[in-house]
């Protein structure tokens, strides 16, 4: 995984700017930081899904809205902290365009599921 | 000097007032069935996107696509528009499968439903239960004809609840790679539904009106 990828800004810039490989990007969760280890209790998918809405003038697309989403897998109950990290994130990066979609709970794996949903300018 | 001004009909208008509450709330209840079949459909032909792979265990650290069968589990379950809900002023519907609760997908397990009277889909576009659908596609050939995985109908066999399976692909899982076509279809059909919707209240109120 290239190292720019290691924190969850990093991904979302490198998706919406179109400078990463692939349309999801995964990033395992450890500890302190993103990316420690890939066998990790805690890992993160951060994803551009689809094209949300688009502005168009001039006869061209001006602005391109994308919906994409951040998925955590935990097998701890609080996230292990990612989920507070992960809104700061989203906050600050997104605005107000995010929401979480769903929280749910896989019993035979015992991990928790956190979905985001957000929208970015591409 | 005094002068009495004398109105007749009011206990008439007083009455279509009331009546227009009640005549507004279905009008709106219509409106938003015509908004929410075109999201219903939208969500059809969305579900014809998702991309399959031959079922196998995913491996740790990995995701696998759904297999066919549970694709066809979907496409073969019927879907459409919720019953509405009243919550105080608020009229609501969900859009979805029946047996995923809808939207918010709830676990009600198939198993229940198909020992009443599930009813399923096939491939020919006729209605049947959930184990003639079964029993068809092995008629016709089976996994291999159709290059589906050896397992075919297992998900039918097992009655695993559909709308865990299309929940699972939705929302993605710790084994099962995202799909979101859920998302997708109301994303584009938003706009689309929230003009029908304009466009049926406004033809309403006006019958309303001239009634």
């Amino acid at each position: 995984m290239p190292e720019e990828y290691t924190s969850l800004v990093s991904a979302l810039k490198a998706l919406t700017q179109g400078t990463a490989p692939d349309p999801v990007i995964t990033l395992p969760m450890a500890e302190n930081e993103w990316n420690t280890r890939p066998d990790a209790d805690s890992y993160g998918i951060v994803a551009l899904d689809f094209e949300a809405d688009a502005l168009y003038g001039d006869n061209l697309k001006q602005i391109t809205a994308y919906e994409g989403s951040v998925d955590l897998f935990s097998r701890s109950k609080d996230g292990a902290g990612w989920v507070e990290l992960i809104v700061a994130t989203l906050t600050e990066y997104c605005e107000g365009a995010w929401s979480l979609n769903s929280h749910q709970y896989e019993r035979e794996n015992n991990i928790f599921h956190w979905e985001w949903v957000f929208q970015v300018e591409g | 000097m005094p002068f009495m001004i004398d109105i007749s009909g009011m206990k008439e208008l007083q009455e279509k007032i009331n009546k227009l509450k009640e005549k507004s709330q279905n009008a709106a209840a219509m409106a938003l069935y015509e908004g929410a079949r075109i999201v219903a459909d939208e969500v059809g032909r969305s579900v014809q996107g998702i991309t399959t792979e031959p079922f196998h265990y995913a491996k740790s650290g990995e995701k696998r696509k759904p297999s066919p069968e549970e694709k066809a589990a979907i496409v073969g379950s019927p879907h459409g528009v919720a019953r509405f809900r009243k919550k105080l002023e608020r009229i609501d519907t969900s859009v979805g499968w029946n047996h995923a609760g809808y939207v918010d997908v709830n676990w009600n397990h198939m198993n229940s439903k198909a020992r009443t009277n599930y009813k399923a889909v096939n491939f020919k576009g006729s209605s049947h239960t959930a184990s003639s659908t079964l029993k068809w596609i092995r008629e016709q050939g089976g996994s291999e004809k159709y290059g589906l995985s050896q397992d075919i109908g297992r998900h039918a066999q097992n009655q695993k609840p559909v709308g865990a399976i299309a929940n699972a692909i939705n929302s993605g899982t710790s084994f099962m790679e995202k799909q979101p076509f859920m998302r997708k279809a109301f994303n584009r059909s938003k706009n689309e539904a929230v003009e029908k919707i304009e466009q049926e209240l406004e033809k309403r109120i006006e019958e309303m009106i001239q009634d």
